[in-house]
């Protein structure tokens, strides 16, 4: 019998295994160029035509500043639903998914590193996007602290992150409805955040859209970097936003961990672990 | 090949394609699925022109209502766009690699055509289903519930003037798709972003939100060559949303770019699979 591995010695391998996963997605993710070219320069087709329906309808040029912002996070939540959680999807249609249940690491380490792999991947991804909006539309941007937009972008990303956890449980059993599921989060959930409008937390914006939107961390996250970066407000105005980010991330997290065990004890009873092209 | 054989294994194809796109779950809630998405894009671009409206940024109250019908419209006609863009730029990967039977297909006598034209349609009735739903949600939302009253009136329109057009968009659409398979046959790094960068193109340059006199000059050549934007004219026409534009005229336009894009389609799937040939291609796998 093996001996039991002291707690030192099970964090150790468990943070090995994270940094293992997200060597893995840096690689695999920045080996192709056109695939990083595609990714920045893509979003810019739609931040453009939204820019160019704000002038047409005469609102201010920060309203294209906000787009661009929104524009760039919706590159994180695209990443959280395609990298993230349909992770165990993919790896289980490529037949990696049993080699994963096997290797002797929690599973949630497992998701850490792929959440740091996407996050870093995508920041450059999401720094390019701006840059080259700010370039292309010349919008302008008020940044009177950098650090307050550094601290709420840095929490934005953990608790989104987590929820990316949760899914990635949640999508393990699922065959041909994840890529529809997937498909399903995309434009509800920019319509929800409000990353295409100027605010949506506004008069305008029906209270049940609000509410709706404020469970999805990137929303609140967004409002608070543009409200930060655009409008030059101080960190004073959106403590509120910080401590529901920090909420978001010590709600998610635990339930990520109970629905992960519980989605593979259910698919080793089902037998549904290694089965492909449902 | 007789022109029966081809109808023949076209129907096949697109019963296989019907299937595997809907049977994985009931057909209420794959309708949900099939909705929801070009409603959210509208929801989107309404609710800029709904704050634009409470901002008071033009003067003129009427204008937003009519922009707002306008942008219904070409809005819900996008639905195609995407639909066949995103499902036909993949179809080749997940045929080839995920469920390894491209070569088998190729194989058989009835050849890709049928197949990938019988697969694209099962994208086309998918964006059927979304454009006439998400056209009736939207009269519902803004008028109904909303009480916005926007110009769209969906019984005053006229069908002689929309169905040859959509007829027509829908064969220039097909037409992309058949180059991006061909595109996809003969690469393996594509598949995962051709459909959204042909759809994000459309999406800026084909007038969908907003008019292509707002693109930069330099841009708009290329606006007035792409099929979708003659479609949107039509369709927005038939709607009697635009009184002052000639219908006849894009018809016009939309059959000649339709043609075109058909002689290119054709010429670079034929193309492409020559090259997939020479090269064994049929039976890559490329997933990691």
């Amino acid at each position: 019998m093996l001996p039991k591995a002291t707690p030192r010695e099970e964090l150790l391998t468990n943070l090995r295994a994270a940094y293992a996963r997200m060597w893995v997605r840096l690689r695999g993710s920045n080996r192709e160029i056109t695939g990083l070219v595609a990714e920045i320069g893509l979003p810019i087709l739609t931040i453009g035509a939204y820019v160019i329906l704000y002038r047409a309808i005469g609102l201010p040029p920060t309203a294209g500043a906000a787009v661009i912002i929104g524009g760039a996070m919706i590159a994180f939540w695209t990443n959280v639903l395609w990298n993230m959680s349909s992770q165990w999807f993919w790896e289980r249609e490529s037949g990696n998914l049993e080699m994963y249940l096997v290797a002797p690491v929690s599973r949630m380490s497992v998701l850490l590193g792929m959440a740091m792999g996407g996050s870093v991947n995508t920041s450059i991804r999401a720094l390019g996007i701006v840059l080259l909006g700010i370039f292309v539309f010349q919008v302008p941007f008020q940044l009177a602290d950098p650090l307050s937009v550094g601290l709420v972008f840095v929490l934005t990303l953990v608790a989104l992150y987590t929820m990316g956890m949760l899914f990635a449980s949640i999508f393990m059993l699922y065959g041909r409805e994840a890529w529809n599921t997937a498909n399903l989060l995309q434009e509800p959930v920019y319509f929800l955040s409000g990353a295409y409008f100027p605010r949506i937390y506004a008069p305008v914006v029906p209270f049940a859209v609000q509410a709706a939107g404020s469970l999805i961390p990137m929303t609140i996250g967004l409002d608070a970097i543009r409200r930060l970066a655009i409008n030059g407000e101080s960190i004073a105005t959106v403590w509120p936003h910080i401590l529901a980010l920090i909420a978001c991330t010590l709600i998610l997290f635990p339930l990520a961990r109970r629905a992960l065990n519980y989605m593979e004890s259910l698919g080793k009873k089902e037998g549904r672990l290694t089965l492909r092209w449902q | 090949m007789a022109v029966a054989d081809f109808v023949k294994s076209a129907g096949e194809s697109f019963r296989v394609g019907w299937k595997i796109e809907s049977n994985w779950t009931d057909p209420v809630l794959f309708a949900t699925y099939q909705v929801i998405r070009p409603l959210a894009s509208l929801l989107i671009v309404a609710f800029i022109v709904i704050i634009g409206a409470a901002a008071g940024a033009s003067q003129n109250p009427a204008f937003y209502t009519q922009y707002l019908a306008w942008l219904i419209v070409g809005n819900a006609f996008y639905a195609f766009v995407l639909q066949i863009m995103l499902g036909m730029a993949i179809l080749v990967h997940v045929d080839r690699t995920r469920y390894e039977v491209l070569k088998n297909i190729y194989i058989s006598p009835g050849t890709l055509h049928p197949y990938v034209i019988g697969r694209g349609l099962v994208s086309v009735v998918n964006g059927a289903v979304s454009v006439i739903l998400t056209l009736l949600f939207s009269v519902a939302i803004f008028n109904g519930l909303l009480h916005m009253n926007i110009p769209l009136n969906l019984l005053n329109v006229n069908l002689l003037m929309l169905i040859p057009a959509v007829i027509l968009g829908i064969i220039s659409l097909l037409a992309i798709g058949y180059m991006l398979c061909a595109v996809n046959i003969v690469s393996n790094r594509m598949e995962f972003i051709l459909g959204d960068s042909v759809s994000g193109i459309f999406f800026l340059l084909g007038g969908v939100i907003f008019p292509i006199a707002l693109l930069p000059s330099y841009v708009q050549p290329i606006s007035n060559v792409l099929p979708i934007t003659y479609l949107l004219n039509a369709v927005r026409e038939s709607f009697g949303l635009l009184p002052t534009a000639s219908y006849v005229s894009d018809l016009a336009y939309l059959a000649l770019t339709t043609l075109v894009t058909m002689i290119i389609g054709i010429t670079v799937f034929r193309l492409a699979e020559q090259r997939a040939k020479k090269l064994g291609l049929f039976d890559r796998k490329s997933e990691y």
